[in-house]
């Protein structure tokens, strides 16, 4: 076995040249900065320089959003770097199966009707269950058809028709068959692509670099700092601008779909430097999971003519959604599929049947390969000759952190795009194939809005050193306290309780009681954070205190998605009460919003942008 | 049931292998059983993840013998000994610990790597050797709306577009293990993926490989098509890659 020594220094760039780059748009200033900074060195050891990183711009995740973005601003000469806990195609974006969608119009609909933008928006905005933001909506919908062929101009290999145009499948509350794919590996596909475009252009890329806190000075974000994971060095980063794009929180409940680095880190981390939250009751529970191991079989197995068969062979969804049947949205089908078990038509265990095997081996094996795969890796069962056994599981987060159609926000130079925010084009529940469009359309259009930001002018004094380092001393004594604890709790067992306590209490059902029940146990869970015990005291490669830092930001999601489920009495989207079955327009068409005030989650409320399309019964 | 778990860290003199007692857990992977581990013996253990449904390509290491994807592999099926993959012999396979394995499942680091701590391994010698292929579509105009693909220019494309960049290829490479500047399997796949896009203009995309260390290095063992979790074959598109070499150097001798 070769062993070598871990090599000390990965960082793309000399650190120096990093603190000697100027911002295009105010180079006086800048060299002033530096001059002065030049004054300091006597103070600031070579030591903490060489932790201290300085770009145009910082993009946290290295996802589509991330990746999308990191092209965008790149190209526009500015300097940017992305920071990742992981490597950029080890993002959950890679696992997004189905697809994205675009009204391409190269399928046509029903009786050779055409799709537009309007009728994508309309499906959307209906699927929301008129909680998105209509102006959001209209951008991404607009946008759709030219960030699914810019796509594929920088090389993803769509599925193709045989006239040669891109592919497109009917997907769930869609009129038209607008999802376009790569099979069923639509995610991987675009990942890699956009990843080879970001490799081309020697964009730095801090892989394994576990972001600890973003870092404010007098009302705007300067940067953030990092734990270097191979090391357990923290170092500092400054920039103009901050993005966050890194995706949802699916691990605060134990069966979900996402990847296992799927914690949520972004949004504890905006909410903990004053940023709001948005819609953070919002979960969506994907209604075909692979029983077990809750791994994604994607609509696009029912968008294909797959359907779903309870206990009894019935196939039931026409008793939900007599008109969409298995393609209406996630919500209804997800509760749908939970009354069947819940009433004793499931099978044993609690799951029931989706089967494809009416479409035949070719189909499957050109179109849902992926899906077969991990049928049979997972499952041990084959498509083509068995049913697959599915139960719903926590699949997407519609809530993040509240950013406005520029992935601005309430801090100023902090921007966030992709699943971590909530720039709201899903509202109370997201359409499928509408979260692989908006990480690359807001991708990009959030990047443009930093260029822009930046060219104003609007760069910030740059000579927040003092900042920054005081900001690594702080997360440095804090590790170091966790580490020395010499306390009991277990900090796995706290995170299986965490995790069974969401999926119980704030599940696809919720009711006043049980969620009152959940926000107590919540809480003693918290109390239990500062009392959980690391057994390995190293800093460098610590996977125990990355996991602890995860639960930390994990549990501090759940007191804001518990709050505001409990605070909204109504029934919309993936927001079932049972004890208010009904929408109620008049108190809740509405956002929420939690903050972290003196410590605690407060809950507050802003209004939804209406536009095109009026509020009506939601009917499938 | 057991792991035993290949260890390491800097400082140690030398390796060693913990062994673990693991508690069933239906349909458990080799992924949750190193969680377990991790989460009931020694919270020290390290090792990479991220998807756990075999789509990401982060926890690619040896097992049994064998490199393979944690998450997708089952230690149930293990120890009845299927999952068995005779591979051609190279020295990482070398027995170097006891193992029983109708009872226990050895986890080791991927070969071929640099070891940075316990399952960890430095993967930037294969990640230089993907850069290195210029892996970017190089279109030679874009039109207004999407290039038009003849459907059935797709599934030999998907063969190696359907790559995770695990690196598993990379350590079942009898090649990679002995010549450390060879390109590997993975790269050279990569490479293939953009000669036969039809959308790629750079029709020297085969030359960037045409030296020692690229698609002449091969020895064709085929390790790197049995041991990918995605089915992608390199061997194939380094054997048509040299074939094409040698037709298009033919051809320009006799024009000579």
């Amino acid at each position: 076995m070769d062993i070598k020594p871990l090599e000390k220094e990965k960082i793309p760039y000399s650190e120096l040249e990093e603190l000697e780059k100027e911002c295009p748009s105010q180079e006086k200033e800048k060299k002033n900065g530096i001059s002065s900074l030049d004054d300091e060195k006597e103070i600031i050891s070579k030591n903490i320089l060489s932790n201290i990183h300085q770009y145009d711009v910082i993009i946290i995740g290295g996802g589509l959003t991330g990746l999308r973005a990191a092209l965008q601003v790149s190209d526009a000469q500015l300097k940017v770097a992305i920071i990742s806990k992981v490597h950029p195609l080890r993002s959950h974006s890679v696992a997004a199966q189905g697809g994205m969608n675009a009204s391409l119009a190269n399928v046509p609909g029903e009786n050779e009707t055409v799709d537009n933008w309007k009728i994508h928006a309309y499906d959307t905005v209906k699927g929301s269950d008129y909680l998105a933001d209509q102006d959001a909506v209209e951008i991404m919908c607009r946008e759709a058809p030219s960030t699914v062929i810019e796509l594929e101009h920088m090389g993803t290999a769509w599925s193709r028709l045989e006239n040669g145009k891109i592919a497109q499948r009917p997907f769930g509350g869609a009129g038209f068959p607008r999802t376009c794919y790569a099979a069923d590996r639509t995610g991987h596909n675009a990942l890699h692509t956009l990843y080879e475009q970001v490799i081309s252009r020697d964009i730095p890329i801090y892989e394994d670099f576990f972001v600890t806190s973003l870092v404010t000075e007098n009302e705007y974000c300067v940067g953030c700092t990092a734990l270097e994971i191979l090391t357990g060095k923290i170092h500092g980063f400054l920039a103009s601008a901050v993005l966050m794009a890194t995706g949802g929180f699916g691990r605060l409940f134990n069966s979900s779909t996402n990847a296992l680095i799927n914690t949520g880190d972004g949004q504890s981390l905006a909410l903990n430097a004053g940023v709001s939250l948005k819609d953070m009751e919002f979960v969506q529970f994907h209604p075909t999971t692979l029983y077990g191991t809750n791994i994604l079989i994607t609509e696009g197995a029912r968008g294909e003519g797959g359907i779903l068969i309870n206990k009894n062979g019935e196939r039931f969804m026409g008793n939900y959604a007599p008109n969409s049947l298995d393609l209406a949205p996630r919500d209804v089908v997800a509760r749908a599929i939970d009354t069947e078990i819940a009433e004793g038509r499931g099978f044993k265990g609690g799951y029931v049947h989706l089967d494809l095997r009416h479409l035949g081996e070719e189909l499957i094996k050109e179109r849902l390969p992926g899906i077969r795969q991990i049928s049979i890796d997972f499952a041990g069962v084959d498509p083509i000759n068995e049913p697959i056994p599915i139960q719903p599981g926590q699949h997407y987060s519609m809530g993040g952190i509240d950013a406005d159609k520029d992935g601005k926000t309430s801090l100023k130079g902090f921007y966030a795009a992709g699943e971590c925010a909530c720039i709201s084009v899903h509202g109370a529940n997201r359409l499928g194939g509408n979260s692989l469009l908006e990480t690359v359309v807001f991708g990009r259009m959030v990047g443009d809005a930093i260029i822009e930001e930046i060219s104003k002018g609007s760069c910030k004094e740059q000579n927040n050193l003092e900042t920054v380092q005081k900001a690594i001393t702080e997360i440095d004594s804090k590790l170091k306290i966790i580490l020395s604890r010499n306390t009991s709790e277990n900090q796995f067992k706290i995170k299986e309780s965490l995790n069974n306590t969401m999926s119980s209490k704030f599940g696809i059902f919720r009711d006043r009681v049980v969620m009152e029940k959940g926000i107590l146990e919540i809480e003693e869970i918290k109390k239990k954070l500062s009392q959980i015990k690391i057994d390995n005291k190293k800093l460098a490669l610590n996977q125990a205190i990355i996991r602890f830092l995860e639960l930390e930001y994990l549990v501090q999601l759940a007191e804001t998605v518990a709050f505001a489920a409990m605070k909204r009495e109504e029934s919309r989207g993936s927001h079932t009460r049972t004890d208010y079955p009904s929408r109620d327009d008049k108190k809740f068409l509405k956002h929420t919003i939690t903050s972290l005030q003196n410590k605690k989650i407060s809950v507050s409320y802003k209004p939804v942008v209406l536009g095109m399309f009026k509020p009506q019964e939601r009917v499938y | 049931m057991k792991l035993k778990v290949f260890r390491y860290h800097e400082g140690m003199s030398a390796p060693h292998y913990d062994t673990f007692s693991l508690e069933e857990e239906p349909s458990m992977t080799v992924l949750r059983a190193l969680f377990q581990f991790q989460e009931q013996f020694d919270d020290s253990l390290a090792f990479q993840y991220s998807c756990r449904g075999s789509v990401c390509g982060a926890c690619a290491m040896l097992i049994n013998k064998v490199p393979r994807l944690a998450c997708r592999t089952q230690v149930a099926s293990l120890l009845k000994g299927e999952q068995q993959i005779a591979l051609s012999p190279y020295p990482a396979l070398e027995e170097k610990v006891g193992w029983d394995p109708s009872q226990e499942v050895l986890v080791e680091p991927l070969p071929h790597f640099p070891v940075v701590k316990d399952l960890i391994v430095d993967r930037n010698a294969f990640f230089k050797s993907y850069k290195f292929m210029e892996p970017v579509i190089k279109p030679e105009s874009i039109p207004p709306k999407e290039n038009l693909m003849d459907p059935s220019d797709l599934p030999d494309l998907e063969l190696y577009t359907n790559c995770i960049l695990c690196a598993a290829c990379y350590g079942a490479c009898p090649v990679d293990g002995e010549n450390k500047d060879y390109l590997g399997p993975a790269a050279l796949a990569k490479l293939y993926r953009f000669h036969i896009d039809p959308r790629d203009a750079d029709n020297r995309r085969l030359e960037k490989a045409d030296i020692n260390n690229g698609w002449w290095a091969c020895d064709f063992h085929g390790n790197c098509r049995q041991v990918c979790p995605k089915g992608v074959p390199p061997i194939m598109a380094i054997g048509q890659a040299q074939a094409e070499l040698m037709e298009k150097k033919e051809k320009s001798e006799d024009k000579k």
